[in-house]
């Protein structure tokens, strides 16, 4: 089939999904069961466009234009083609994960939260593939208003307040900030399609760049950059299976995917690297890797200590980007990825911790690896992937950050990085520890449980499993993220 | 209770005997070998010897002076804890826990 | 990859990840079958590139074999097979099947063909080994344990800096010397300085030394022997083939010999004793690969063998008596030789071999290297390296066998230790007496041809002559040598006491501080906050309750009116 009808296909099967899942609400194994289809079935329309992608193939749709110089247009390009790929697949396993969760949850609500899924995919597809800044943050807004009922999902007053502070700080940004430089953009370009080599080259010099750049960062708040990451522990008052897609598959992975895209297809790299004004990211994107994490140590409840490590790593693609090299470029786009599987993996670990023996803070896990090797395990292979040790996907991605840092003479990017691999350690590795090598607190003897259920343990493994194959096999990853570096040049 | 062999008053002065005259012997030994030093200090009768005992007396007697700086209890660092330790890091000891 | 060029390496770990899915009957079997196996494969294996590839854009060799490689490969198994008998009865599953990983990932160490999979398997054995520690079970093994976890990532990240910048530098990743590079200028220089530094780490070089006695003694009994053989020996390997040569190195050798010395004899627990001497020996190794000639690398090669079998002999000695005693402090023990004479024996085998008194292996190995100091006439590097000979016999040769199995008899009368420690450590002290006898059996796997001869008369007489006297400065300064309830700082104060000084001393003014001006930026906020919420609050004006959901519909319906709105001009 053409570009264009694969294109229009991928952005419909969501947003159908959605309604027929609306229709399903009175059973429930019909709407998983079409939840499970769609997702499969957009995961095969990505992964069929993937050949296509890697011959150079240009594949454009243009969907409307409601108002002259603003079309809403799709186009296909390395960079989405990993995030739609990665995003597809995950929303599989974690459609998987929900089924456990929420039926072990015994949780309320549910149609509407598979309903709201399938409309954050929807608009997932959409930024992933926006062919202009338009399109991008009209599906960028989507996303967060349509998330906005899935973090407020257990509806008491805790969760409200979440809520609140998750749509305010990411409207705020969006619209206050964001808006603003597109509009800029638009008029200093006249268009704003995304160019390689970015679209502003040669167009503005000074100051400006600098300017623009932060209105950008900042705006883009799902990227988490401190200190515009307070949304992200709030929106914790969710139920881990939206965490996951928070923290894994859309919301942050869309920020980080913007500030790529920014870079590369807005401003250009060369243009950027040129500019003293821009030299504040790298410095603002190590800072907030550092005390992100600084602030994660100080964390007990599992799920925070998740989200600020969510915010650090975010901010691990910022930096790479901010490196300004093609190969860092390669490194921010596979740790989109590989962050994507590892945090996913630890996320679906804390949801099952909670759905098999109510467990929320870290210092009440002790000796739960016992009772759940598997959880822990795949606990375990997140872990390691998060401070970047192989066999796993997370070693991938800092490997090209380390290169593109010693290309550059970055010395502050690779020190960052190593102080980085330590914090990561120094949160992760007790929680490890404790799990296997502790025994479990003399108070717990009563609450005898074992593994979660089935559906849990199965996403969780699927998904450690890919972090670990990614390592062995990320060739197609690869070829993805060195068209990108290509087209930055 | 019979004390074991190694500890009996004759096997200590035995053993002290044979222990000097090991020593001797060795350095005799010296004389009906023929050394190839390789460096001029090396060659002098009974160097090793002498040269052993002294640098060991130095490194004993070093190590005396450095441990007057650097000895501290044996529970010097007991309260020391990683950052982590304070909110869920690592576990707490287990003297704490009680 | 077909039956006959399987890596060693992967035989031990994918043992490790099948043990705990083995029924326990076999497991014997597979924890000893595995290291034969990975022995004969070890010999098996052709000449060079076994296994090549391609990862992440470079050519990568996993599996690469030459003499060097063989060297290590061998005592590695012959290491894995005897500590995997000490172990089995007692050791945990976990503590097995990490301690299996740890040495298939050192395995996979020697036989790299190039700096990414050396840096991988290098990871692993981190892993391995932070597991190994953490099965010792006790708080003391957790924070320690904990410290030389991230020592150890803080040496894989700077390897892995090197690596990158070696790529990124020279474009090709084949493991060979980089000792010119070092010299060299610009990125070569600084990547090859960075490898250098995390191969170091690994070795225990200072001033992150810390570590090595810090940590190791806090292992188990079975786990300290698996321990002490791989990680500074991998790093030892590591330093033949890439920095043979390195000037820097001399010096940080001799640093280490006798800052393993010096440490131990300060020190009262007896393995602690053991682990400085590690630090003390791997520093000849060190030492002799900076002087970098034939007959010194060969020496770093064999004395890395005759140690790693030592070092373990000694181990398990000290292990069998923690375990029968519950004891580890010199100034709690004494007079064991009474009941467990076998234990005794092979401590002294092992002490002697350290010593290198003649026919033993450490005699045939260490004077390669103190010989070749000779033959450079590096005057000064010859005569420290005597004298650490020396006091190689004083600190642990005679101050572990002496205070624990003789000296003043502590009372306890322990047995020897069961059946299987017994018999892994007659083993490898025949090993070291073997070696001792006919060093040919070493000599010939070296990397390089060996005319050294140890068994000349100057040699062995000269050599007892250093060791007797030795053994009489030992006996005159007993008092002296007695341990007390002490422990010694070290570099790690750095990084474990002296942060927390810093914040205590800085977080009262900076308390003050941070009041001070939160009050008076607060104070403007705040009013400024109480003005807005007059007019914007919550409960009045403009944005009265209408709730975030009602909001977000707003704001969609606004949204969605625009688009029309443009849509239908």
């Amino acid at each position: 089939m053409s570009a264009a009808v694969s294109l229009g296909w991928i952005i419909a099967v969501p947003f159908a999904a959605a309604i027929l899942i609306v229709m399903s609400d009175p059973r429930p194994n019909q709407r998983e069961g079409v939840t499970l289809a769609a997702a499969l079935l957009l995961f095969v329309l990505n992964a069929a466009l993937v050949p296509r992608v890697l011959a150079g193939e240009a594949l454009v749709l243009h969907l409307a234009e409601p108002v002259a110089g603003l079309p809403i247009a799709l186009s296909v390009e390395p960079l989405g083609m990993t995030f739609a790929l990665v995003a597809s697949f995950l929303w599989i396993v974690n459609s998987i994960y929900s089924v456990g969760y929420m039926r072990g949850n015994k949780e309320q609500h549910q149609t509407r939260f598979y309903v709201c899924f399938a409309i954050a995919l929807g608009a997932t597809m959409g930024i992933a593939f926006a062919a202009n800044l338009f399109t991008l943050f009209m599906f960028y807004e989507v996303l967060t208003l349509c998330t906005y009922p899935l973090v407020v999902h257990k509806g008491d007053a805790g969760a409200r307040a979440g809520g609140r502070t998750y749509l305010a700080i990411l409207l705020a940004t969006s619209i206050g900030l964001q808006l603003l430089a597109i509009t800029i953009t638009y008029v200093i370009a006249g268009h704003g399609d995304f160019t390689p080599g970015g679209l502003l080259a040669g167009r503005i010099e000074g100051p400006i760049v600098g300017v623009l750049l932060a209105l950008y960062m900042f705006g883009i708040g799902k990227a988490a950059l401190m200190p515009l990451h307070r949304w992200l522990p709030a929106a914790m008052v969710a139920p881990t299976p939206v965490s996951a897609l928070l923290h894994a598959v859309a919301v942050v992975k869309a920020g980080v995917f913007t500030v790529v895209k920014v870079v590369v297809y807005v401003f250009g790299i060369d243009l950027l690297a040129g500019e003293s004004s821009a030299a504040w990211l790298l410095y603002a994107a190590g800072a907030s890797i550092l005390i992100a994490s600084l602030i994660a140590l100080r964390q007990d409840n599992l799920k925070r200590r998740l989200a600020y490590s969510t915010v650090s790593q975010l901010s691990y693609v910022t930096l790479a980007a901010a490196i300004l090299v093609p190969i860092s470029i390669v490194g921010a786009a596979l740790h989109i990825a590989a962050h994507a599987f590892g945090k996913i993996t630890l996320f679906f670990a804390a949801g099952s911790i909670y759905t098999a023996a109510h467990k929320t803070e870290v210092s009440q896990l002790d000796g739960i690896g016992r009772r759940m090797p598997w959880t822990m395990g795949a606990f375990a292979v997140g872990a390691l992937s998060m401070v970047g040790v192989p066999p796993t996907a997370g070693f991938l991605s800092k490997w090209f950050m380390l290169t593109g840092a010693m290309q550059s003479g970055q010395m502050f990017a690779v020190a960052v990085i190593v102080a980085s691999t330590l914090l990561n350690a120094a949160y992760f590795l007790p929680i490890v520890y404790r799990a296997f090598f502790r025994a479990p607190a003399v108070d717990d003897a009563g609450h005898a449980h074992g593994e979660a259920p089935l559906p849990i343990v199965l996403a969780l493994s699927i998904t450690a499993a890919c972090t670990v194959a990614l390592f062995f096999w990320p060739d197609l990853a690869l070829l993805l993220a060195r068209d990108l570096a290509q087209a930055a040049r | 209770m019979n004390e074991h062999w190694l500890y009996r008053p004759r096997t200590l002065s035995r053993l002290r005997t044979w222990g000097v005259g090991l020593l001797v012997a060795v350095v005799v030994a010296e004389l009906f070998v023929t050394l190839h030093p390789h460096f001029g200090f090396a060659g002098w009768f009974a160097f090793n010897a002498v040269f052993a005992f002294v640098s060991c007396v130095a490194m004993v007697l070093s190590a005396r002076l450095l441990g007057r700086f650097v000895r501290r209890r044996d529970d010097y660092y007991d309260d020391d804890r990683l950052p982590a330790a304070r909110s869920g890091g690592a576990p707490a000891s287990d003297e704490e826990r009680a | 990859m077909s039956l006959a060029s399987v890596p060693p390496a992967l035989l031990l770990i994918a043992g490790a990840v099948a043990l705990p899915f083995i029924a326990p009957r076999w497991r014997l079997l597979a924890l000893l079958g595995l290291p034969l196996a990975a022995l004969v494969q070890v010999w098996h294996l052709p000449d060079g590139q076994v296994l090549a590839g391609e990862f992440l854009g470079f050519a990568v060799a996993p599996l690469q074999v030459d003499a060097l490689s063989r060297v290590f490969g061998t005592v590695f198994c012959i290491t894995a097979f005897a500590g995997a008998l000490f172990a089995y009865r007692q050791a945990s599953l976990m503590e097995m099947a990490s301690a299996f990983l740890y040495a298939g990932a050192a395995l996979g160490v020697v036989f790299a063909g190039d700096l990414l999979s050396v840096f991988v398997f290098w990871e692993l054995m981190a892993i391995g080994s932070t597991l190994v520690l953490w099965s010792a079970g006790s708080t003391q093994a957790w924070r320690a344990s904990m410290r030389y976890a991230l020592v150890h990532l803080f040496g894989g990240v700077v390897l892995m800096i090197g690596v990158a910048g070696w790529a990124v530098a020279d474009g090709e990743l084949g493991f060979r010397s980089m000792t010119a590079a070092l010299d060299g200028e610009g990125a070569r220089a600084l990547a090859a300085a960075f490898i250098l530094a995390g191969f170091l780490l690994n070795a225990g070089a200072p001033p992150l030394s810390a570590w090595v006695a810090d940590a190791y003694p806090e292992a188990s009994p079975s786990g300290a022997v698996f321990l002490s053989a791989f990680t500074t020996k991998t790093a030892v390997y590591v330093l033949i083939r890439g920095f043979p040569g390195a000037e820097i190195l001399v010096g940080i050798g001799l640093f280490m010999i006798f800052y393993g010395i010096v440490y131990a004899l300060l020190e009262n627990d007896i393995r602690r004793i053991l682990v400085y001497s590690i630090v003390n020996q791997v520093g000849f190794m060190v030492t002799a690969v900076g002087i970098g000639t034939e007959l010194a690398l060969n020496g770093a090669a064999a004395h890395a063998f005759a140690h790693i079998i030592y070092k373990a002999l000694l181990l398990m000695s000290a292990g069998s008596v923690l375990l029968v005693t519950g004891k580890r402090r010199c100034s709690e023990l004494g007079g064991l030789a009474q009941s467990m004479p076998l234990t005794a024996v092979c401590g002294i085998v092992g002490a002697m071999s350290i010593a290198s008194f003649p026919l033993t292996s450490g005699f045939v190995s260490k004077s390669m290297i103190v010989d070749a100091a000779a033959y450079q006439h590096l005057a000064l590097v010859w005569v420290l390296l005597a004298a650490a000979s020396a006091g190689a016999f004083l600190y642990v040769g005679l101050k572990f066998p002496w205070f624990v199995f003789f000296d003043r008899d502590c009372g306890l009368r322990p047995p020897d230790p069961p059946a299987n420690m017994s018999v892994a450590m007659v083993l490898l002290a025949v090993l070291c007496i073997a070696l001792g006898l006919s060093p040919g059996l070493l000599y010939a796997m070296l990397p390089h041809a060996v005319q050294y001869v140890p068994y000349t008369g100057a040699h062995v007489v000269s050599q007892l002559e250093l060791l007797l006297f030795a053994a009489l400065a030992f006996f005159m300064l007993l008092p002296a040598l007695r341990g007390t309830l002490t422990i010694s700082l070290d570099f790690d104060w750095f990084y474990r006491r002296f942060p927390v000084l810093l914040l205590a001393l800085l977080t009262p003014p900076a308390r003050l501080l941070w009041r001070a001006l939160g009050e008076a930026v607060c104070d403007r906020i705040a009013r400024t906050g109480r003005h807005l919420a007059r007019v914007y609050g919550a409960r009045e004006g403009i944005a009265s309750v209408a709730g975030s959901g009602a909001m977000a519909t707003a704001a969609l319906s606004v949204f969605g009116a625009v688009l029309l709105y443009f849509y239908l001009r």
